[in-house]
């Protein structure tokens, strides 16, 4: 329940209503005020001190003072009248609480208003600066569009007087040319009237003249030729200049190569060249060139051709032991372990060298052809037709144009088809 | 006001076209330039303007049978005004713009298309006789004198067995007297060459690891001064060609300027020293090359080796969202420049301020 404050004094003129209210010993804010135009409410928890007013009063207007332990109202009436007391008299409680709602819902749209009034105002006042600055970068925009369109004028106008003047030049050249000719045709007309003068035969004469003046022309136009001869050297004696393009390890050019992956490839290459694995102690008494896996792979590949296999997976073993990062040594093996029917060894040794033919480059194109075929070829004698297709695929994905390997993809097709029928 | 003191681009007159421009060329002492390209038929055409009052004034269209790629008027006289052009069938041809029907001078030079054409000896500049060179796709560079019919009067070709690489561009230098003269090729991967003709010999190669879309010497009838080289991916060389050092060749300074291709470089006929790129994202940027205080120095083992200068960027400008592959400065006018770009555009400029740089 709250405590009622009653001890409030008011007067009147015939504009205002002056309203004194003595809170003494608390604490007031502004926000303990409530106000609209029909309803006044002080609210000091646990304090109250409310009033419906007579009649409306200007409440935008109306102040209230806070000091000395006084709240002192001025409140503006809407209507000039000299109001009979400060409340309204007889209001019951219904009427009360729906003067207070609405009082409530009153500042509460109040509230809205301002701030929407706010708002535009501030939308307002951003627009305008907006267009502030657009004028400004505008006209600067415009000021470095005219010193430019002036450049460009002044420009044009010098080009079109110097198309003028190459006109007036060429028709001038034109003039003085046909000008020259016609002077040299004088000269010569001249020159064969004198001749005709000179020589006073007869008919034969004249046409001797003729030619005679014929061949002065020529004569003369073939003398001005041979003096700008003169003035050119003669045509260069023909010569051939043969050239070579730079090499690259790759035969291609920046833009169509795949460098990351070739320096990849070589960086991998120079490392398997370089590394000797273990068991060196084993090894001392082998010869030099035995512990060499070049010369080693050499010697396998000649015990292979001469159809010597297990010595050449002997030679291949020992190398692999000495270098076990070089990709050829496992691919010869695997065409060994073909040749002497120890299929899986095959299949194993060519995905061994597989795996070191990474990354695949064109380079090392062959010899993953190679791989897959051998690889192949193991699966399907070991009848697993599905595995050795794959690989085929495989290597005719690499090289479409091997006649070879696609005549035994489509025998391992129709040997596949063939099996899945019977059963 | 700093930024308009440098020397700007206006555009003054362009014509849209209706078909593919290749090679667009001022014809000398007029106001009159050259475009020639390709149709949609795939004829070859060459339609001559006239610059008239900021437009230009189509005079003469003249269609062959091959797409025509590149034209140049360098070995012809300045009385005779002859246009010597490649097409795409590998032929070279010598026209009279006043009776084209019949070429002046006609051979089937290269097996494929002739993808650069350069002349020297003709318009009153330089000594000696005039020449043609072209570079073909068929990996040939072959200089041709119009008065030798049929064969060409040197022949840089790749030797037996070696796998070919387009050469892309050729130009003539060196021409100062008579004997003496080189021609430069680039080439698709990177190759540079320089042939000297008098001793008929490989002078200098190099590689730049990009294909060399175009050379140029700043001048060709002094002693070779600069050169310069531009490729793909938007890099440019300028080589100081005065001081040939027996190992490294020639200094060279390079710059980077644009993400894309660098289609052509022509430097100013009035001022050496500057010179315009044309790259593949129709910009245009207008160079200055400064001189170091020595050109040459003496290296460890007592030999010349030269000293590469520096680049300066005059100006740049965007006029086309193709590449401009052609470029041609007008020698009459100082700043006057002709450019063609793969939108089917030929457009006129004028470059301001040149007499300040």
């Amino acid at each position: 329940m709250p405590v009622w404050l009653r001890e409030h004094r008011w007067w009147q003129t015939a504009s205002a209503v002056y309203l004194s209210l003595p809170v003494r010993c608390l604490r007031v804010t502004a926000a303990n005020i409530f106000c609209t135009d029909r309803y006044l409410k002080v609210s000091i928890p646990p304090f109250l001190f409310e009033a419906i007013l007579y009649a409306p009063i200007d409440d935008i207007n109306s102040t209230a003072k806070i000091g000395n332990g006084m709240i002192f109202f001025t409140l503006y009436k809407k209507e000039t009248a000299m109001w009979d007391s400060l409340t309204l008299a007889n209001a019951n409680k219904e009427k009360l609480q729906y003067l207070r709602e609405n009082a409530v819902l009153k500042a509460h749209e109040k509230a809205k208003e301002e701030t929407e009034a706010k708002k535009v105002t501030k939308q307002e006042h951003k627009k305008y600066a907006l267009e502030a600055t657009m004028k400004l970068e505008e006209t600067e925009r415009k000021r470095i569009e005219d010193l430019k369109e002036k450049e460009r004028q002044k420009v044009t106008k010098e080009l079109e007087l110097w198309t003028k003047q190459q006109d007036a030049a060429e028709k001038h050249n034109r003039v003085q040319k046909e000008g020259e000719l016609h002077q040299e045709v004088e000269q010569l007309k001249e020159k064969k009237k004198e001749k005709i003068k000179k020589t006073r035969i007869p008919n034969e004469g004249t046409s001797e003249t003729r030619i005679k003046a014929t061949k002065g022309r020529g004569s003369y136009s073939m003398f001005s030729e041979n003096l700008k001869e003169e003035q050119l050297p003669a045509p260069r004696s023909t010569a051939t200049i043969k050239i070579n393009f730079t090499s690259r390890v790759f035969p291609t050019a920046l833009r169509e190569s795949r460098v990351a992956e070739e320096e990849e490839w070589l960086r991998k290459q120079a490392e398997a060249r370089r590394t000797i694995s273990d068991d060196l102690s084993e090894l001392e008494d082998l010869k030099e060139e035995e512990k060499n896996p070049d010369w080693l792979k050499d010697k396998g590949n000649k015990m292979f051709a001469t159809g010597n296999y297990l010595a050449a997976v002997n030679a291949y073993n020992l190398a692999v032991r000495l270098n076990n990062k070089l990709p050829l040594l496992y691919l010869n093996r695997a065409a060994c372990h073909l040749k002497l029917r120890n299929l899986h060894k095959a299949i194993e040794d060519s995905s061994k060298a597989l795996e070191l033919l990474t990354p695949p480059v064109p380079d090392n194109e062959n010899a993953r052809i190679k791989a897959y075929v051998r690889r192949g070829t193991a699966f399907c004698q070991l009848e697993l037709y599905a595995e050795g297709l794959q690989d085929y695929e495989a290597a005719l994905k690499i090289d479409p144009k091997n006649k070879n390997i696609e005549k035994d993809a489509e025998k391992i097709r129709h040997l596949i088809q063939g099996t899945t029928q019977d059963s | 006001a700093a930024g308009l003191d440098r020397p700007q681009v206006v555009s003054h007159a362009q014509q849209a076209l209706n078909y593919t421009l290749f090679d667009c060329k001022w014809v000398p002492r007029s106001a009159r330039l050259l475009c020639l390209g390709s149709t949609a038929r795939g004829s070859g055409l060459l339609q001559l303007y006239e610059l008239r009052g900021g437009r230009l004034a189509l005079l003469r269209e003249i269609e062959k049978a091959k797409p025509l790629k590149c034209g140049t008027f360098g070995a012809t006289s300045l009385q005779q005004r002859y246009f010597a052009t490649g097409d795409f069938g590998g032929n070279l041809n010598i026209w009279n713009l006043e009776a084209p029907e019949i070429p002046v001078y006609s051979v089937k030079g290269h097996k494929e298309i002739i993808n650069s054409i350069d002349g020297v000896g003709g318009l009153g500049i330089g000594e000696g006789a005039p020449e043609i060179v072209t570079g073909s796709r068929d990996g040939t560079v072959k200089v041709w004198d119009p008065r030798q019919k049929d064969t060409p009067v040197a022949n840089m070709e790749p030797v037996q067995g070696e796998s070919k690489r387009d050469c892309w561009t050729v130009a003539f230098g060196n021409a100062y007297n008579q004997e003496e003269r080189v021609v430069c090729a680039g080439y698709d991967n990177g190759d540079i060459k320089l042939f000297d003709l008098k001793t008929m010999s490989l002078q200098w190669e190099t590689n730049i690891k990009n294909g060399v879309c175009s050379v140029e010497f700043d001048r060709k009838d002094v002693n070779m001064n600069k050169l310069v080289a531009t490729s793909l991916e938007g890099k440019f060389h300028v080589f100081d060609m005065r001081t040939q050092h027996p190992t490294k060749g020639f200094a060279s300074v390079s710059e980077k300027a644009q993400k894309s291709t660098i289609w052509q470089v022509r430097h100013l006929p009035q001022n050496r020293d500057v010179f315009m790129t044309s790259g593949g994202a129709g910009s245009l940027h207008l160079w200055k090359y400064e001189y170091p205080s020595q050109r040459s120095k003496k290296d460890s083992e007592g030999a010349e080796m030269g000293v590469a200068g520096s680049l300066s960027l005059l100006q740049n400008v965007t006029l086309s969202t193709q590449p401009i592959s052609s470029l041609d400065w007008s020698p009459d006018k100082k700043g006057l420049c002709v450019c063609g770009a793969f939108d089917q555009t030929v457009r006129v400029l004028i470059v301001t301020k040149l007499n300040k740089v």
